[in-house]
Parts: C-alpha cells; structure tokens; sequence
C-alpha cells in the first residue's frame, strides 16, 4: 500500500513537473504577451500580421524574429477580464470598457506612447474620444469601431414593389413604411412571418430613440439619471406601439419563434437574408455573415429613425493594456500595430465593421469591394455617420453602465409585458440609478469629492439654461449633451456647432 | 502515548492532511472569507490592487440594504415561488418509485401486452397519416417513442425504465436547458404544437356550448375551493380534538389555509365569487370554532404537529389557490375562445415564464436522486407488513397509506429537506442559460442575484451578505424541519 502511495505521488509529481516546463510562456526565448479578445477566426490572422509588422518596425531580437509573441486568450474579456484584473492576473491586452474599466483602475496609461507611436486619440474617430479618455488621458485604442444603425435587405423591398428606406428618417415615417412593408409581406389571415425590423431591445437603438429626443441616460455632469423625463417614456411607448399595435417589429417570443439565439450573431442575419427581417439592427461586421451566403442580397443602410434630433451611436471594441502586465511596453506596441496600416486595410476587407483609422473608410477598397458589389452605396452611411452624427456612450464615472443598461432594460421588458407604464417605469429607473450614484458615493471618499464638484457644476448649469445663456463646452461632461446643445446653439466654445 | 501509537497517527493524519488541507483552504477559508466580506463595504471598482479606497467595516449595514431593496424581495418572492414545484416533485419521485419497483418481467404475457400496444400505437398513427388526418411531426415522434419505449422495456424490463427515468438527473444542466428552450419555443416548439390543436379543438367545443354552462363551471370551481377549504378546517379540528396538534399549529394552518380565500376579493373572476368564498370560509369556521370552545378530550403542546399540519395546511392552499385559477380561466374561457385560443408564449412572456421552469423543473425533480432514494426505501420496507395487510383486507391504497408511506418517512424527510435546500439555492443555471433572469427580472433567483451583484455591480460586500441571508434561510428552514418534521419519524 505504502509503494502503491509513493508511486501514486511520484507519478503524479512528475506529471505536475512535465505540465510545467511545458508551459507556454517557458516554451518562448521573447517575451509572450496575451490578448483577450473574441473567439474571432479573423484573430489568428491579425496576430500572424502583428507578428510581420513587428519585423518590418524593427521590433526583432538579434536573429530577426519578432522581440515579443503575442497569444490569443479567446474568451471575451467582460467580467472575466474585471475579475483577473483586480486579482492582478489579466491578459496583456484587454478588449473592453475603458471607462468602465479605468474606473476599477487596472488600465495602464498610454497617452506618452500613443503621442510618441501615432495612436493618439486624433488619429481616430474624433466623437470616440469619451471613449477613449479618462480624466484627459489616454487608456487603449479601437481594434474596430461601429456605428449602429439598421442594414436593409434591399431584394426583399424589391419584391414587394417597394423602395428600400432612406438613410435619414424620423419616427412617423419609419412607421408608415413599415406598415405597408409587413402588409405586403404578410398574407391575411396567416400568422405573421415577416416583420420590418427585429426586435427593438438594442440599447443602441433605444438610446438613439430617447436621445432624439432629447433625453440622456445621465444629466450634463453625470451626476443623476435623465431617464425620468417624457421623451424616455414616449420612447418605451412608441417601442411598444411598433411592436404590439403595429406588428411592424418581432417580438422576444416571434424572435425566439424564429429561434433567433443561435449561432453567431444568432440566426437573424439568415432571417435578414431570407427576408423574414426587411432590416436588422446590427453594425458593419453583419457583411462578414452575408458575404457567407450563396447568394449574398443587395443591401443597404439607414440610420435609426429620430424623433426630433437625428442621431446614432459610435463605439468600438477597444484594446486597452493591463496595468499589471509584466510586459507593459511590448503590450503598447500591439495598440501602435492596430493605428497601422496594414491592420486597418485588414479591417476593410474583412468588414469587421470599419478601420479605426477614418481615412481608410474613403477608400474604394473600403467603398466599394471590387468582389461585393451587392454592397455598394451601404459603406458609406456608418462612416460619413461617424463624421456627422454618431455620439459616443455617456458613461458615468459614479455608476457602472452594465446596471445602467439593467435597469433600461427592465424599465423596457416591464413596459412590454404590460405591467407598468412607460412614465412610471422611467421614473422607476432614473430613482434606481440615483439611488446606485448614491450608494457609489459612500464607500468611496474619492468619488465624493468629485461628485460634490460636479454638482455644483450641475447647478451652474441649471441656472444658466434657465437664463437662457449659452453654457461653456468644458462643464458639460456628458457627450450626448455636448453634441445636442451644440445643435441648438446652447454651447460657448463650441467651433463646428456640433460640440464635438 | 507510545512511539508506536505516535506513528500510527502520524500516518493517518498524513493520509488525512490533502483532504483536510484543501477544506480548508478550498471550502473553510473561502467561507470565512465570505464572512467577512458580507460586514464590509467591498466593491470591486473601490477596493482592488490598483486603489486605495479604505475599506469600511459597516456592521450589519448590508443587511439593513436588504430589507430595503425591492430586487431582493421580488427574487426571493420568485425563490420561493419557483420552490413550489418541489412537493410536486417529490410526489412524482415517489410515484415513478413505486412504478419502477414493480415486476415489469412478469414473463410472455407482459411482452406480449407490449408488443400489442407498440403495433397498436404504430398502426394508430400510421392511420391516421394515410387517412389525411394532419397528424404533426411532432405526434408521430411522441407516439413513436413511446411505442420504442414500450419495445425496450421487453427486452430490457425494468432496468430499460429506470435508466430513462434518471436520465434528467445525469444530463447536464446547461444541455436539458437548451433543449427545454427548444421545447418552449412559442412557435415551432413541441410543446406548442402538441398542446395548440388541443387548444383549438377546445375553443371550438366552448363556441358551441352556452357560455353560462362554461361559466358555471367556474362556479363549480368556486364550490370545491370552499368544500376543500371546509373539510381542511375540519381536518385540523379533528387532529386538534384528538391531541394530535396544538393550538399554535391549527392557528397556522388556518392562515395559509385563508390565503386564497383572502387572495380571491382580489383575483376571483367574477368578484362575485369571492363573497361566495369569504361566506364559506366564515361558516367553516365559525362551525368548528363552535365546537372548538367547547374543550377538547386530549391536550397537547401548542406546536405540536407543527410539521404535518404546515404540510397538510400548505397542500390545500396550493389547491386552493389552483382552483381560483381554473375558476378564473373557465369563467373567461368563452371570450378567449370565441378570439381563438392560443397557447402561451411559455418563457417571453411575465406571467408563464416561472411556470414554465417550474414545469421543467418538475420533469428534473421526477426522475432524480429523489426516485433513488424512494426506490432504495421501498426495497427496505418489510414484505410482512404488506402480506399482514393482505390478510387484513386491505385495498392497494390503504396498503399504500397504513403501511408505505409511514415506512417511508425517513426517506421523505430526507428528500424534503435537501430540496429544499436545494430550492433555496437553485435556479441560477436555468436564469441565467434560459431567461437571463426576465422577463422584467421574473426568473431572477437570489443565487443569479448574487452573481449579479458580484459580478456585474462589482458589490462584493452586498453580494455576500444576500448569499449569507440565503444560507441563513436554510439553516432556518432545516432547523425547523429537524425539529418538527423529524417527530413522527421517530415515533
């Protein structure tokens, strides 16, 4: 029994031993570096063509080969990413929030590398800056960046005689069109199978409603909820208008009719090519999914319809870098090598949605793709709406915006289900949020302070809308405002007229 | 001690040392550890490696938020709700039991009866195929499986039946989830459409009969919950006449017996139906209240029968609260029916989503560890009992109820109680795979609220401290069932 337990323990010391000195990061004379990401097969590529770029940049060890490995870790970093991170084990590189992650305080700054190696915040986008910065400084750059709208499938209008939708539309004729395209597309009397549009419980395409209205998700200074305001109540009505009265949008049972949950990106993007869908709420990267069919369909794209004030939302999957990465400089490489040009060209021909440098999207390879051109004239509406229209997400330093989104969703899914009213539920949430901002406050000193500051900006502020005089750009925190008072007119300091 | 004895200690804790090491800093620390966390002010984004947030000791102040939060009453509210699918479960664990300890090779004339049932189903279906009959996919594949069932069991015998009867138990969770989600789906799943003709053969019977006679079926409803409701009032009396509960335990009884009662001046359909049960309940009442003053024959303690009165008590609530919705939905049947009855759309919709996963919840509960036990129990009961019962004229039941059931008792006490534990703590898979806690937070359990919270929020504090009041649920709830449900046990 004793050798039986000696052997057992040797046996099982030496595998232990063997598992060791085979690790990766053993395995590696450079240093390895890991980016968390998504399970992208397009990943493998861009890490192959990081490791080229390196070469070419004279990044290399004595013999010429890259002076640092990149690995891919393909599970998207979300709590995941939050959870190694404050246990100081994180990858390298982190696809994330930077907001929400530089508010827990495990990004590296890389505003002296980004000013030094072209990746600074004017190389992009410039309404993703919010997104990008913190306090002024710098925390990652965009591996992609979105502009969200809705991608038509322009056969399916062909054959029900109709015109594909404009670019820009408001709510009412969002509505008549989709009307008459699910009464032309539905035999009486048969259960409905062909709807307008997929579900609307985006947060991007309720954002982009509410915010046409002109209600944020937080006030100037992100201080409290603006969600307890007519326009986000009207918002949730209207929603479940389309969708109840209307029938012009699915709903989560019609959706989970079609078994939509599959699969990546869900099985909708063949109900978009199908036609069971006229137009599906999603970003550039959907052409990655259409390009795949047999006979991939003409397509289009148009905005979100706005009640008022036209706009849309930007975002990005940003790359940021772990400030408890052992190898801080090789991982700000990597964000130098995604400001490249050979990584943006990468992006165009894939459709990843668009290239994080913009002028890559006035490319023709970029407009139109000599291989697609069932997808011309479409390209340019999220790029030229990056440009014009596309506002950032307002993250608040004083809340997280996963229960931001949580309680958004709520308000929408109780307003759905019939149990409240749009206006209670608006009210419901702004006081949940307040009373989030609330609790964020005591546990944290820190936050107080700034908090305290803030408000009294906020006061400032309100005083000076009630007075009717024009608010200096640098008070108002909140991007959304910005843009919109901007639009009116309501900003001091503010060149293009559109605060950004 | 002598050197010899010191060695022998030596090596047996050495042999101990791996698993008491990695309980206690796989299972002990971390319990502590949770312990801790639950009085502090922990949050993620303030109190990490990277911040220098103090971390604040704040006493009981996480628990005091508890009360106050909404969310968490709702999810326990939705806890205990789902939680009601267990005494069902356990009945149907205790059925299949006694199904499956049956002699199923009971020799040619059991394979035979098979076979015959097997080709009947077939040649039934096949039938109705070729007469045009619009029989669905999904009918043949039930009838088909069931025909392969029977089929197996030939072969197979018993053996066959308790392996599919266990089958849920060693499934994984996530996998029946997703097939369930299947199941549920609002428009091609099977549920849907096996149940859908039913429904419009339903609609299409209730257009034609008067709407008063469906009506009164309502009515009829109404009557059984307050005969039901009578004969539980003079249940208690008797137990209470004759010592076996005390007065405590009546006066408990009574509230849940009262709760649908009380329920109905809310939700009966028609209002009117809710006099007619207020006035039952009162006549009930003061009838054997009547009698109560007079004395009774055998005193007790005041908790005594704590256990099987809270048992008996809570099964005729849930009955009666059963009722008052049959009543309702037969009272609106016409209308609906005359609009087209539709089935519901199971997980998407507020008020079906915690049914349906109780539902399936049930269908896991059958067949699991429950059934084993049950089987394993009834092989112990002594086959004497049954022949003395035999030769004392009993029928199946009584033999059932005299002799099986108290014979089980140990077994059920068991069971009762690790579901119930179970319960408290269940339901994070199916939330967070199925429904992702809504539709408007509906299937959101306390343990998905403690992932939330943790996870999402980043309250780690918080999140301990509602995982600390769940524990302190079950150890309240075991306690209670310890102390009360254990009596007639050892008796």
């Amino acid at each position: 029994m004793r050798k039986l337990t000696l052997v057992s323990f040797l046996v099982l010391a030496g595998a232990g031993a063997a598992t060791l000195l085979t690790e990766p990061d053993m395995a590696s004379d450079v240093p390895v570096i890991y980016w968390s990401t998504d399970p992208n097969p397009a990943r493998i590529k861009q890490v192959d063509q990081f490791h080229e770029w390196l070469v070419e940049n004279g990044h290399t060890t004595m013999d010429g080969r890259p002076n640092v490995e990149l690995r891919l870790e393909t599970v998207a970093a979300d709590r995941k990413g939050i959870i190694q991170g404050v246990s100081g084990v994180a990858a390298d590189i982190m696809d994330c929030n930077i907001p929400w992650y530089q508010s827990i305080g495990i990004l590296a700054d890389v505003t002296e590398a980004a000013e030094r190696d072209g990746f600074g915040t004017d190389s992009t986008y410039d309404a993703l800056e919010p997104l990008l910065t913190v306090d002024g400084r710098q925390y990652g750059f965009p591996c992609n960046v979105y502009v969200m709208g809705l991608w038509v499938n322009v056969d399916t209008f062909t054959k029900l005689g109709m015109e594909p939708p404009p670019t820009h539309w408001d709510w009412d004729t969002f509505e008549r069109i989709g009307k008459e395209f699910v009464q032309r597309a539905n035999p009486a009397g048969q259960r409905q199978t062909v709807f307008f549009v997929n579900r609307i419980e985006h947060a991007f395409f309720v954002r982009a409603m509410h915010r046409s209205l002109g209600v944020s998700d937080f006030n100037e200074t992100m201080t409290a909820s603006g969600l307890d305001h007519a326009g986000f109540a009207e918002t949730l009505a209207r929603i479940r208008k389309w969708t109840f009265e209307d029938h012009i949008a699915a709903s989560k049972a019609e959706e989970t009719a079609f078994s939509a949950e599959s699969g990546y990106s869900g099985a909708g993007l063949t109900l978009l090519n199908k036609g069971n869908y006229g137009t599906y709420t999603i970003g550039r990267w959907v052409l990655i999914r259409l390009r795949q069919f047999e006979d991939p369909p003409r397509v289009s794209a148009s905005h979100f319809p706005h009640g008022g004030f036209p706009n849309t939302l930007i975002a990005a999957r940003t790359a940021a870098v772990y400030a408890g990465s052992p190898h801080l400089v090789e991982a700000k490489l990597f964000l130098a090598y995604l400001a490249s040009e050979v990584y943006n060209i990468g992006i165009v021909e894939s459709a990843d949605a668009m290239p994080p440098i913009p002028k890559f999207t006035r490319t023709e390879g970029y407009l139109r793709p000599a291989e697609y051109p069932n997808e011309w004239g479409a390209h340019e509406v999220p790029a030229q709406g990056a440009g014009s229209i596309a506002i950032t997400l307002s993250t608040s330093p004083f809340v997280p915006s996963a229960t931001v989104d949580r309680y958004k969703k709520r308000a929408l899914e109780q307003v759905m289900a019939g149990l409240a009213t749009p206006e209670q539920v608006a009210a419901e949430a702004a006081s949940r949020i307040d009373a989030e901002i609330q609790l964020t406050l005591v546990d944290s000193p820190t936050l107080r302070r700034r908090y305290a500051g803030a408000v009294a900006l906020q006061e400032k502020i309100d005083s000076y809308r009630q007075m009717g005089r024009p608010i200096p750009m640098e008070w108002i925190k909140n991007p959304f405002h910005r843009v919109y008072y901007g639009s009116k007119g309501w900003i001091k300091n503010d060149p293009d007229g559109r605060g950004a | 001690m002598n050197r010899r004895n010191v060695r022998d200690v030596s090596v047996g804790l050495s042999f101990l040392a791996p698993n008491i090491l990695g309980f206690l800093v796989f299972t002990l620390g971390p319990l502590l550890f949770s312990m801790y966390l639950a009085f502090t002010n922990w949050d993620l984004r303030l109190h990490n490696m990277f911040k220098e947030e103090p971390l604040r000791f704040v006493q009981l102040e996480n628990f005091s938020r508890m009360l106050d939060d909404p969310d968490f009453w709702q999810y326990l509210g939705n806890t205990l709700f789902l939680m009601m699918s267990i005494p069902f479960a356990i009945a149907g664990s205790l059925v299949a039991a006694i199904l499956l300890s049956q002699d199923t090779d009971g020799g040619s004339g059991w394979v035979r009866r098979r076979l015959i049932a097997s080709a009947g189903l077939v040649f039934g279906v096949s039938c109705l195929v070729l007469a045009g009959a619009g029989v669905s996919a999904v009918t043949i594949l039930i009838v088909g499986l069931a025909g392969a069932i029977l089929l197996g069991g030939t072969t197979g015998g018993t053996t066959v039946y308790r392996t599919l009867f266990f089958l849920p138990h060693f499934t994984s969770g996530v996998a029946t989830f997703i097939l369930w989600k299947k199941l549920y789906n609002p428009s091609t799943g099977p549920i849907t459409t096996a149940l859908q003709p039913l429904l419009d053969l339903t609609g299409g019977v209730v257009t034609y009969v008067p709407a008063q006679l469906v009506r009164s079926c309502s009515w009829l409803c109404i009557l059984l919950m307050v005969g039901g409701f009578y004969l539980g009032v003079r249940r208690l009396f008797l137990y209470w006449r004759d010592g076996e509960m005390g007065g405590f335990t009546v006066l408990l009884g009574l509230v849940f017996m009262t709760l649908p009662a009380a329920c109905s001046t809310a939700w009966a359909n028609p209002q009117s139906a809710s006099g007619l049960v207020l006035a039952g309940a009162a006549v009930s009442l003061l009838l054997f209240g009547g009698r109560a003053v007079k004395g009774r024959g055998y005193p007790c303690r005041a908790d005594e029968g704590l256990g099987d009165g809270i048992v008996f008590s809570a099964t005729l609530m849930v009955v009666g609260f059963g009722l008052l919705g049959l009543g309702n939905v037969l009272y609106d049947l016409p209308v609906k029916a005359a609009a087209g009855l539709e089935t519901p759309e199971w997980l998407t919709q507020y008020n079906w989503a915690k049914p349906s996963l109780m539902f399936m919840g049930l269908w896991a509960g059958i067949g699991s560890n429950n059934m084993l036990l049950y089987l394993a129990g009834l092989s112990n009961v002594p086959g004497e009992l049954y022949e003395a019962a035999e030769i004392d004229g009993t029928s199946a039941f009584q033999r059932f109820w005299h002799v099986t059931w108290p014979q089980l008792a140990p077994v059920t006490f068991f069971i009762v109680v690790m579901s119930t534990i179970g319960g408290l703590q269940g339901g994070f898979e199916m939330a967070r795979v199925m429904t992702e806690g809504g539709p408007a937070g509906s299937t959101t359990t306390l343990s998905y609220y403690v992932y939330t919270e943790g996870f999402t929020t980043g309250r780690l504090g918080y999140a301990a401290g509602v995982a600390w009041a769940m524990f302190a649920l079950v150890f309240a709830v075991t306690l209670f069932n310890w102390k009360f449900g254990s009596r007639q046990i050892n008796d």
